[in-house]
């Protein structure tokens, strides 16, 4: 009954927040969407946002140890699960 | 002879292993799709082999004109005889972003029948954070051999050097076919196999986290950010202006030693003006390039440059660029060339066509010897703070500022008048890590691109001083330089450049410099090495302030040099890269707009003082 995680978008995400890729929203192109794959934003992957530099300038997150900044147009069409803290600890 | 291709992602030290195992010195740059020419060098320990650098691509499935030209390239290689393996080189460290890569290389050179062999680069940082790597499983996982290698240390050279002698892969225990596989089912390997085989934990990213915290904070990134770019234009100047001043005494007193021993006249006027006045005049701007180059070159290695391209993304995108283009238009600051191959990175045709607007307008290092000159002519030396900050210096970032905000404003104008949202792409960018830049690839790249600057430039300059010398000294041996061939063919064009308060030397001093800027100097030297006395070479800047060139005529020079394309290679590129259309509309607008700009100023000047 209780919710185990919370979807959202990658962009939703606040700096130091950590989420599941669960899929990609239609705004993205076919080309785009395999490109943030290859960089790693698969279905399944962890990624972290970072930072958030402001000013709607590009955000920066991390998978493993690689870090990439996406804009608005890709982190708003990348869906995000964010795991409940309660589920998470549990 | 046999070539080896060196294939890769971008930033995975590629160009680095390169020049270790060539020892060439091609150019290293932390800074993602930073190779956008071929590079090839004989092996240094196997000498019959060549070893080919391609530019780097995160995916066989291309979103840029440059990975489309890597792709294109890597087919053609692949068909080729002569290519007896290849080496896909991957950073160890971020394996999940080059995985799918090396899954589509290996596919493709199975389909070829090439052998293949992957490079897991970055051994030293593995080592130093004590990550955990296990290149056997990897290699038993892909079916195909992979070498750790660090090309910081030079480690692990050996048995890559053994396994490209021997020609045939070493013994595999498996050998996993993957020539029929689609692209979907690579990316899900590539993920299993990151999942497995890439180092855990983020370590690294914890260290670039606490700079990035810094550089792309709100409110200290920015100004980091202009504090960076403020220095960046003050070393041009200020820090090079000792050496600068050290070559100019050089060549006068080399000049006036040389000049005496020659017993010929002719000869002799030859050279003192056209050698030691025009050529050595463009000598003295050689210095300023190097430290142009060297800083480009630190801020690129020190991994900066990808995060100025994401500051710069939104503030770019209001004029119909992207953070991408800022790559391009910092190289333009250095040289219009190689900043228009570097626009192929830019990944949507109307973004890029943009940079191309924009990248000519750049104040690029051939405009630098112009600026430089009239900005002696007119500004005082002093200095402030120290020696750091000069007024010269202040006066260069306010003529640099002008041609970026010329280069912002049309490509600002030209996007709206065009506005079309469909071709728009997304921003994606890798952040490489931070990295203390190394000196030696940094001082050896600023050196060569000197060298080529003196000898393609130079060469240039040295045949039109030679004819602009002809035509002034004849027919009357010098006497008198109004009545020379040159004045008469002067006096013929004055009228053009006469709304701008110049004579006719200065209107053939321009004419010349549509070959490259930098020829004015040279012309300008020349010209007024013949109407000197021969006693007295005096350097072109005293010349020029003796012959009472008006400030309004030389702030619209200023101008007019900002704006105008005057680069035969420029054009030619531009034409190659973009369309003659674009490269002949551009000649030709900015040469229009130029002139009425300057018209402008000289008017507004000339009122004012
Ligand atoms: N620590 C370490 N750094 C490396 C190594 N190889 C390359 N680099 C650095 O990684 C960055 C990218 O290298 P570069 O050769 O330009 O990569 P390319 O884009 O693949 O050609 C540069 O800052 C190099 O100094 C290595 O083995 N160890
Ligand atoms: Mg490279």
């Amino acid at each position: 009954m209780k919710n185990a995680s919370v979807a959202k978008a990658l962009w939703d995400l606040r700096p130091g927040e950590a989420a599941t890729v669960t899929g990609f929203g239609d705004t993205l192109s076919v080309s785009y969407q395999g490109r943030v794959m290859e960089f790693g934003f698969q279905p399944g992957a962890r990624v972290r946002c970072l930072l958030n530099p402001g000013f709607g300038a590009p955000r920066v997150y991390g998978i493993s140890n690689s870090v990439f900044s996406l804009d608005r147009e890709i982190a708003t069409a990348v869906f995000v699960a964010v795991n409940n803290p309660v589920e998470a600890s549990a | 002879m046999r070539r080896v291709l060196l294939l890769g992602s971008p930033n995975s030290g590629k160009s680095s292993l390169f020049n270790r195992l060539t020892g060439l010195s091609q150019r290293v740059a932390n800074y993602p799709g930073i190779t956008v020419d071929v590079a090839s060098g004989p092996m240094v320990s196997l000498t019959d082999t060549e070893l080919v650098d391609f530019p780097g691509t995160y995916s066989l499935e291309p979103i840029s004109g440059e990975e489309a030209i890597a792709v294109s390239f890597l087919n053609e290689a692949l068909a080729d005889d002569n290519v007896c393996h290849v080496l896909c080189v991957a950073d160890a460290t971020r394996l999940e972003k080059c995985l799918h890569f090396i899954l589509q290389v290996i596919r493709e050179c199975q389909r070829h029948q090439k052998p293949v062999t992957i490079l897991a680069n970055m051994s030293d940082v593995i080592r130093d954070n004590q990550l955990q790597f296990d290149p056997i499983g990897l290699s038993e996982a892909l079916g195909v051999p992979v070498i750790s290698v660090s090309a910081r240390e030079s480690q692990g050279f050996e048995p890559l050097v053994e396994c490209l002698r021997d020609g045939a892969s070493p013994s595999m225990t498996t050998v996993r076919n993957w020539r029929e596989s689609p692209n979907e089912i690579l990316r899900g390997t590539a993920q299993q196999l990151a999942a497995k085989f890439s180092p855990k934990g983020d370590v690294l990213i914890n260290s670039q986290l606490r700079l990035d915290r810094f550089f792309l904070s709100t409110a200290l990134g920015g100004l980091a950010f202009f504090a960076i770019m403020f220095l960046f234009f003050q070393s041009i100047f200020t820090w090079s202006a000792p050496v600068m001043d050290a070559v100019e005494s050089l060549v006068s007193s080399l000049g006036q030693a040389v000049v005496p021993l020659i017993p010929n006249k002719i000869i002799a006027d030859f050279v003192a003006d056209a050698l030691f006045g025009g050529v050595g005049a463009f000598l003295v701007f050689v210095p300023q390039i190097f430290v142009l180059t060297l800083v480009i070159g630190i801020m690129e290695d020190s991994g900066y440059l990808a995060r100025a391209a994401l500051i710069c993304h939104r503030p770019l995108r209001v004029f119909g660029l992207t953070g991408k283009s800022f790559i391009p238009l910092l190289s333009g600051v250095a040289c219009a060339i190689p900043a228009i191959y570097a626009a192929r990175s830019v990944d949507s045709p109307r973004q890029r066509m943009m940079t191309y607007l924009a990248i000519p307008l750049m104040p690029c290092s051939a405009r630098l010897p112009v600026y430089a000159l009239l900005i002696a002519t007119f500004i005082p030396g002093d200095t402030v703070l120290f020696g750091l900050v000069g007024w010269q210096g202040l006066a260069l970032f306010a003529i640099y500022f002008f041609g970026m905000l010329v280069a912002l404003l049309v490509t600002g104008f030209v996007s709206k008048a065009s506005k079309n949202k469909q071709s728009e792409q997304p921003f994606v960018l890798e952040l490489p890590p931070y990295r203390l830049p190394t000196a030696k690839p940094l001082l050896r790249n600023a050196w060569n691109r000197c060298q080529q600057f003196v000898t393609q430039a130079g060469k240039i300059i040295l045949a039109v001083t030679m004819v602009v010398w002809v035509l002034g000294y004849f027919p009357n041996s010098g006497a008198d330089l109004g009545q020379s061939w040159l004045g008469t063919l002067g006096h013929f064009v004055e009228p053009v450049f006469a709304p701008l308060g110049l004579d006719w030397r200065y209107g053939i001093a321009i004419l010349t410099s549509f070959l490259a800027r930098e020829v004015f100097v040279g012309t300008l030297g020349t010209i007024f090495g013949i109407e000197g006395s021969e006693e007295n070479m005096l350097p072109l800047v005293d010349h020029i302030q003796a012959s009472g060139l008006p400030l309004g005529s030389g702030v619209a020079l200023l101008v007019f040099f900002a704006v105008a394309l005057q680069c035969v290679s420029t054009v030619v590129i531009l034409a190659r890269e973009g369309s003659t259309r674009l490269a002949l509309s551009m000649l030709l607008s900015y040469l229009v707009g130029a002139y009425l700009l300057s018209l402008l100023v000289f008017q507004i000047v000339s009122v004012l003082f």
